[in-house]
């Protein structure tokens, strides 16, 4: 199952990390989370990951980093062919302004958490987030239906006709 | 492309079903016929391990029927019959050895025909063979190799097994597919999904009973897939408002997939074994018309539903009392969709009143084609969007059969059984119950190409006996293949409603099995007593 659609999270406290993850336990039968404390890991682990085939769905990203930061990072991903279409998420409590404003215009930030977030919080933006990037990147959604966003993903299928009776 | 371990084997067995007719020869079945069963024999298990695409499968059996069996492809593209004048030696027939095969010898009349005749035979020492029979006469034309591809096989012209891409029931799904693919876009079947299930008021048992009859009305139009994935985005809030344990849940969400299931039964435009039936009773010149079918499937139809509906609610009884819908969304009232309405209600009309104004169902399919996009209601967007692929899959399954009648590859399958000793309720009932189980594991459509010429076989051999009705047990065929709802995998609508995981497969199979069973006892029923009088 190389193909699978990863989500990978860049959180360089370890408490923090810990609680992202655990809140993210849920996606991990079909989603499998990778985690990292810098950019320059994330990267190691995202070629890591499209080596084998795989997929980058969603990067959860904490904004200030050992050395190179969050928003940069994210600026950086959405140049690459490979990481565009990845659901880009800024969880923090210190991005200023203008990184901010750099974020949403360059990175096409998707969505803003603010820390400290609720475990609900949280699932509903990863719920969200990820049935985007299944709408936009898959063919089937059926694997998804259940984890994710029944009701759009039905919808979609819908609106699409991508399911043909047989 | 990567292949599971049960892929792979449908791909080798396949290709060794191809190639195996043509190693082996088997007595009684003309050169064409073993071609034929080669490709038949390659699409059957392709269809049932898909190693590829089922509509991938038709694609091939159209192709390989032009390259093997057609006028124009190299087998047959340059064969002449080999032929001599029978001439008497010493006063006897002569002829060589390979003239004779079977205890045959065949001859060509004046309008082209091949004629064999049954004749004694004795060998000579110079390798000939003597024979001797009444038919024979001095100057005939005989065909001096028995064994010949053309002997017992005119070939089609190409254009035949082309033709089936356009035939007057893939027209007429065509006409259907645009009229659907115009209400996805007008967002024409959710809004009367709303108005629909107004009178239902709040009563769990009888939302249940609203959403199945909805469900069932738009599918008999639409594709039973589309329905459900539409009626899933208005029963999985609803669902989510269900308390946690309530069996309510699994009820609604079970009711969904088998409504849609059954109400494809009730057009012939409602799911694609319908349009092989049609299709093949077609080609034996038994036109049936849109009201009749749905004279046939709509009693059907509405008692199935209410056996369904019954089934769930006694197996899912609601603890829950009421249920609140949200049922506000308003019409479309643009221009292009008040056309997309009058067109819609106009072609339906005009379908289900055929036996008044005589013109041909799949004629009038073309009207919403032609005025819709006239009007720019849909355009090239929508057209590029149509499910063609289920229109090759059917035209396929037309082409094989045209192959199995023509080659005599059909009624040559058949004849190995001693079709006399069943009675005909029985020959309905061994059809209904393989259509039923077979389709719970294989595509419907598929299930009711694989039966159909044997149907059709048995009644152009006229060994099935008088009592047999080739349009009777054709259409059990294609309502059985509809009935089977058993597992995930029996049909598209079942696999959604599983993928959501508010049901689980025993739940499905549980409810499946009994509508499976009473389906079949009921199909009975139509076939034996109600049908006939039609």
């Amino acid at each position: 199952m190389s193909e699978q659609i990863h989500i990978l999270v860049i959180e360089d406290e370890p408490e923090v990390l810990d609680a992202l993850v655990r809140d993210l336990e849920d996606f991990e039968e079909l989603f499998p989370v990778e985690m990292v404390a810098t950019a320059e890991e994330a990267r190691t682990v995202i070629d890591d990951i499209l080596d084998t085939g795989g997929r980058i769905g969603l990067i959860l990203c904490d904004h200030i980093l050992p050395g190179e930061n969050g928003v940069e990072l994210l600026v950086d991903l959405q140049e690459k062919p490979e990481t565009k279409s990845t659901r880009k998420v800024l969880v923090t409590g210190q991005a200023g302004l203008d990184d901010t404003v750099k974020a949403v215009n360059e990175a096409d930030l998707n969505h803003f958490i603010e820390k400290p977030w609720t475990e609900e919080h949280l699932h509903k933006v990863v719920v969200n987030q990820l049935t985007s990037y299944v709408i936009e990147n898959e063919k089937s959604f059926l694997p998804y239906m259940q984890l994710l966003d029944s009701t759009r993903l039905s919808e979609e299928m819908h609106k699409r006709g991508n399911i043909s009776d047989y | 492309m990567r292949l599971t371990k049960v892929q792979w084997i449908g791909l080798v067995l396949g290709c060794m079903g191809f190639i195996l007719p043509l190693i082996f020869t088997f007595s009684g079945l003309s050169f064409a016929g073993h071609m034929a069963l080669g490709i038949f024999l390659m699409a059957a298990v392709f269809w049932m391990f898909e190693p590829i695409p089922i509509y991938s499968t038709s694609m091939l059996i159209i192709l390989l029927e032009v390259l093997l069996l057609s006028m124009q492809g190299p087998v047959f593209m340059d064969a002449t019959l080999p032929v001599e004048t029978l001439n008497k030696t010493n006063g006897q027939y002569e002829v060589l050895s390979q003239a004779v095969s079977d205890q045959q010898l065949y001859s060509v009349s004046s309008d082209g025909d091949v004629v064999p005749h049954k004749i004694d035979v004795r060998s000579m020492p110079n390798g000939k063979l003597q024979v001797q029979s009444p038919d024979l006469n001095e100057g005939m034309t005989i065909i001096s190799n028995a064994d010949h591809r053309l002997v017992n096989y005119k070939p089609n012209n190409y254009s035949d097994y082309l033709a089936t891409l356009a035939s007057p029931i893939i027209i007429l799904f065509l006409g259907g597919f645009v009229l659907a693919e115009a209400s996805v876009k007008y967002n024409l079947d959710r809004n009367l999904t709303r108005l629909l299930l107004r009178p239902f008021g709040s009563k769990p048992k009888f939302i249940v009973l609203g959403l199945m009859l909805v469900t069932a009305v738009l599918s008999a139009f639409m594709s039973n897939t589309a329905t459900t994935a539409m009626m899933m985005t208005v029963i999985l809030p609803i669902i989510a408002r269900i308390e946690t344990g309530d069996a309510l849940k699994i009820g609604v969400a079970l009711s969904i997939p088998f409504a849609a299931n059954i109400g494809g039964i009730a057009t012939p435009i409602g799911t694609p074994p319908n349009a092989v039936v049609i299709g093949a009773l077609s080609q034996q010149g038994l036109n049936i018309t849109f009201g009749q079918w749905m004279l046939y499937a709509v009693p059907i139809v509405v008692v199935m539903l209410a056996v369904a509906w019954g089934a769930l609610m006694i197996i899912y009884p609601a603890k829950t009392k009421h249920l609140k819908l949200d049922l506000s969304g308003r019409f479309d009232l643009s221009v292009s969709a008040k056309i997309l309405y009058f067109v819609f209600g106009f072609t339906v009309l005009a379908w289900v009143t055929e036996s008044i104004h005589g013109i041909n169902s799949s004629i009038i399919a073309l009207v919403p084609v032609a005025v819709l996009t006239f009007f720019g209601v849909i355009d090239k967007e929508e057209i590029r969007n149509l499910p063609w692929e289920v229109l090759w899959l059917v035209a396929g399954g037309l082409a094989l059969g045209i192959a199995l009648d023509r080659t005599g590859l059909a009624q040559w399958m058949i004849s190995s059984i001693d079709w006399q000793s069943l009675s005909n309720i029985w020959l309905l009932l061994v059809f209904a119950a393989v259509a039923v189980s077979m389709s719970n594991f294989l595509s419907n459509t598929v299930t009711a190409t694989l039966l159909i010429p044997l149907a059709i076989s048995l009644s152009t051999s006229g060994v099935a006996g008088s009592d047999f009705s080739l349009l009777i047990t054709s259409v059990l065929i294609g309502v059985g293949a509809s009935l089977a709802m058993v597992l995930p995998i029996s049909t598209p609508p079942n696999a959604i409603a599983i993928s959501t995981g508010m049901v689980e497969t025993k739940d499905m199979a549980k409810a499946g099995v009994l509508i499976g069973i009473v389906g079949l006892v009921m199909v009975m029923i139509y076939a034996i007593f109600v049908w006939p009088l039609i």
